[in-house]
């Protein structure tokens, strides 16, 4: 269980990225986290595995108060949240298989690793990995030679080298076509359904909300303005979209069936 | 917003001109310029002005040039325009010019929206002009000159006749002269043959010298044997006090090619030659010899081919030391020089600016220049060369890492850090492999680069094969510095090629 208490960030620069966020997730969940541009959607998911140091507040992953941790503790704690991104974040001129197991590192001693001398089990658990995400067969190629969906599934596959418990996206298919974003969802749909894990997910599209999580959130300008189920979503009252979205945000359809003619994106005038 | 503003378009128009266009094109005659500043044209009255007065100026100074020793003014400018016809070109220009600026002042103002196109390119021609005076450019140089260089240039072009030798052998045989002959004195005996040896006799072995009044020396018949076939022989003399001089006959020195057998046979005349005052012996003994500088044995690559060889060797380990050298200090300073690392504290920044500055300071100055510097510190050799071109890769190849090192995309970073890896493993796995390619690719670069230069190095004296170049074209000995010109050649085409294979595996 995730709890986020209290949550602020303040940048070195003034902006105030998180105000006073607190919201819990439960094992198993689906959440996603809705929002503007600069909402503080990255900042939220960053400040629970600490790339970001929250300024103020408390993140409590299964009873442990991770904003307390350092070295060690804390890279043992990260080893149990995969993570995966809006740019895929891989080494463009490394193999997959590279890229892919480098989600082993957290296991291994530090010289083995740079030595890159990863073990037997360590390379069958990424074959494993690629071919869940039916990418084995890339397995050699560069990583910026695979299309933008492939290299959002090497992404993946590298969050599960680390046997996560939750897995934290950021934005991961706002730089995929809708089709590929559909496919992206769903192998993340499978991992929380087939392996239990927790997913933690910030998104654009309304139509992907209601689609595929068990919960949401709206951030706007670092606040927490909505909560709700993915019923809610669909019967979301226009108030409450402008909430999210600002005065300004129009809806473009209230169609819900997620068929690509119909795709409905949260637009702004 | 009001409307108005909408229709207000900001006007072109000048204002209209001080003096009237005649008065202007009489002030612009009276100096250029001047004209086109009072009829509100101030920028283009001071860009004429100023060129006018430079071309004025730099006209002056090849008229003067021209005609160094003339000191009347109406005698240099006859002179000059004699010896240079471009300068009458170049006067008539500059006049057409003064001329086109009073016209231009009379039309600009009256009427003050002519853009003078013309005017600037008829300025950049007479420029032009001047600049042909005075870079000496003589077309006609290629072709009257190009008789000469021709032969040079083959040379050059294919060197190889110099590239093998044949180990040479002189051959030397003597024969003793008695001057004068005397009644009392038998003249010397032929001297005895010895098997293998060259042999070379003459009849009589006794004579007097050719006297300075004319009277004939006498009639020597000089034979020889057992000489190299085909190879020049040259006849000398030594005299009693040991001095060496060659037989000349008719203004000619006297040189013999043996036949076949190696035997030949001349006539000679006994030369003329002061004895010393003290000379009051009955009789001296001259040697008259024969001498031969003859091949034998097998062919071999020649001096100059062997230190070609050992130079070319020399110069690509000059390149690539300095690579090295460069490498090593670049790496580190390289992280100083990159904003994305050093932004962290003003003391950082400050360091970054001061290690940037350094660096551009140092990249500005030519490795020819650091070669100078070096060759004053440690002396000639490959040493000076490699310390240039060490000091110029460190702040070329620094700049080039420092620059992947700020282009480097921290999304990875974040990924690996996310898995929960060290600091090491992150270096390791996120920043590493984005960074070699690019400095793996630069450092190829820079070593093709050093390799080419440290072939000019040597020019002033770092070493390596420019070194031997510039001996041997100050020698003029164009068949060896051929060979030098085709071992750089050859020796950069390949490093080239190799370069930029290996690059494009890399990157």
């Amino acid at each position: 269980m995730l709890e986020i208490r209290h949550l602020t960030k303040v940048y070195d620069d003034g902006t105030v990225a998180l105000k006073d966020v607190s919201f819990t997730v439960e094992d198993g969940e689906f959440l996603i986290i809705i929002g503007l541009s600069g909402s503080g959607k990255s900042t939220l998911l960053r400040c629970i595995n600490r790339l970001v140091d929250p300024t103020e507040g408390d993140v409590i992953w299964n009873g442990v108060n991770l904003t307390e941790l350092e070295g060690e503790e804390l890279r043992k704690a990260r080893r149990e949240m995969g993570m995966i991104f809006q740019h895929f974040n891989l080494v463009k001129r490394s193999s997959v298989f590279k890229n892919v197991i480098a989600g082993r590192l957290g296991f291994m001693p530090t010289w083995r690793s740079l030595l890159g001398r990863f073990n037997d089990a360590d390379r069958k658990k990424a074959l494993t990995a690629l071919h869940r995400l039916g990418i084995a067969d890339q397995a050699q190629k560069r990583a910026d030679e695979l299309s933008g969906g492939q290299q959002q599934r090497v992404g993946i596959a590298r969050a599960l080298m680390q046997d996560p418990k939750m897995i934290l996206a950021d934005e991961p298919v706002a730089s995929l076509d809708p089709v590929l974003a559909h496919n992206i969802l769903e192998y993340l749909e499978m991992l929380n359904q087939e392996d239990n894990l927790t997913i933690v997910c910030s998104l654009h599209y309304l139509d992907l909300v209601q689609r595929y999580s068990t919960r949401v959130l709206g951030l706007r300008d670092g606040e927490i303005v909505y909560e709700g189920s993915r019923e809610d979503i669909r019967a979301m009252a226009d108030e409450e979209f402008k909430d999210i979205y600002g005065e300004e945000a129009q809806r473009i359809t209230g169609s819900v069936s997620g068929d690509l003619e119909e795709f409905e994106i949260g637009g702004l005038a | 917003m009001n409307t108005n503003s909408l229709q207000h378009t900001p006007s072109k128009k000048r204002s209209p001109s001080l003096v009237p266009p005649y008065l202007a094109a009489i002030l612009s005659a009276l100096i250029p310029g001047l004209g086109q500043a009072l009829a509100r044209a101030m920028r283009r009255g001071i860009i004429l002005l100023s060129s006018f007065v430079t071309i004025l100026g730099l006209m002056a100074w090849r008229i003067r040039l021209a005609a160094r020793r003339d000191t009347e003014v109406f005698a240099i400018i006859k002179k000059a325009y004699h010896l240079q016809p471009v300068l009458v070109v170049l006067s008539v220009m500059v006049l057409i010019l003064y001329l086109w600026i009073i016209y231009d002042a009379y039309i600009i103002a009256k009427d003050a929206e002519r853009t003078p196109v013309l005017l600037f390119f008829m300025l950049i021609a007479v420029f032009f002009m001047l600049g042909w005076q005075i870079g000496e450019i003589d077309p006609i140089a290629f072709v009257t000159k190009a008789d000469d260089a021709a032969p040079a240039l083959a040379r050059v072009l294919w060197p190889w006749e110099k590239a093998i030798s044949y180990p040479e052998e002189h051959l030397l045989a003597t024969v003793d002269i008695q001057v004068p002959c005397t009644e009392e004195d038998p003249p010397p005996p032929a001297p005895e043959k010895i098997e293998g040896e060259p042999y070379f006799w003459a009849t009589p072995t006794c004579g007097d010298l050719k006297t300075q009044d004319g009277i004939p020396g006498t009639i020597l018949t000089i034979r020889g044997e057992n000489f190299a076939p085909d190879t020049k022989v040259n006849i000398l003399w030594e005299d009693p006090i040991g001095n060496e001089f060659r037989q000349r006959q008719e203004g000619e020195y006297v040189t013999t090619i043996p036949d076949a057998k190696g035997e030949f046979e001349v006539e000679i005349e006994m030369p003329y030659r002061l004895l010393p005052p003290h000379a009051d012996a009955d009789f001296y003994i001259w040697d008259l010899k024969a001498k031969q500088l003859a091949t034998v044995g097998q062919a071999e690559p020649s001096m100059e081919l062997k230190l070609a060889v050992e130079k070319i060797v020399e110069t690509i380990f000059i390149g690539m030391m300095a690579t090295f050298f460069g490498i090593l200090l670049a790496l580190p300073l390289s992280f100083f020089a990159a904003r994305n690392l050093m932004s962290a504290s003003p003391i950082t920044i400050a360091i970054y600016y001061l290690v940037r500055g350094v660096l551009n300071i140092v990249r500005s100055i030519e490795p020819l220049i650091w070669a100078i510097i070096a060759v004053i510190v440690v002396g000639l050799g490959p040493f000076a060369g490699i310390l240039a071109l060490t000091v110029h890769s460190i702040a070329a190849l620094a700049k080039l890492y420092s620059e992947s090192i700020e282009s480097i995309d921290p999304g990875p970073i974040e990924a690996i850090q996310a898995t929960g890896a060290n600091w090491l493993q992150t270096v390791m796995y996120a920043v590493i492999p984005q960074i070699i390619p690019p400095f793996v690719s630069f450092t190829i670069y820079r070593w093709d680069i050093n390799i080419r230069m440290s072939t000019i190095i040597g020019f002033v004296g770092g070493g390596g094969i420019g070194f031997l170049l510039a001996q041997w074209i100050r020698l003029l000995d164009y068949d060896s510095a051929g060979i030098a010109v085709w071992f750089i050649a050859v020796t950069v085409a390949i490093l080239d090629y190799v370069s930029a294979e290996i690059r494009e595996r890399f990157v």
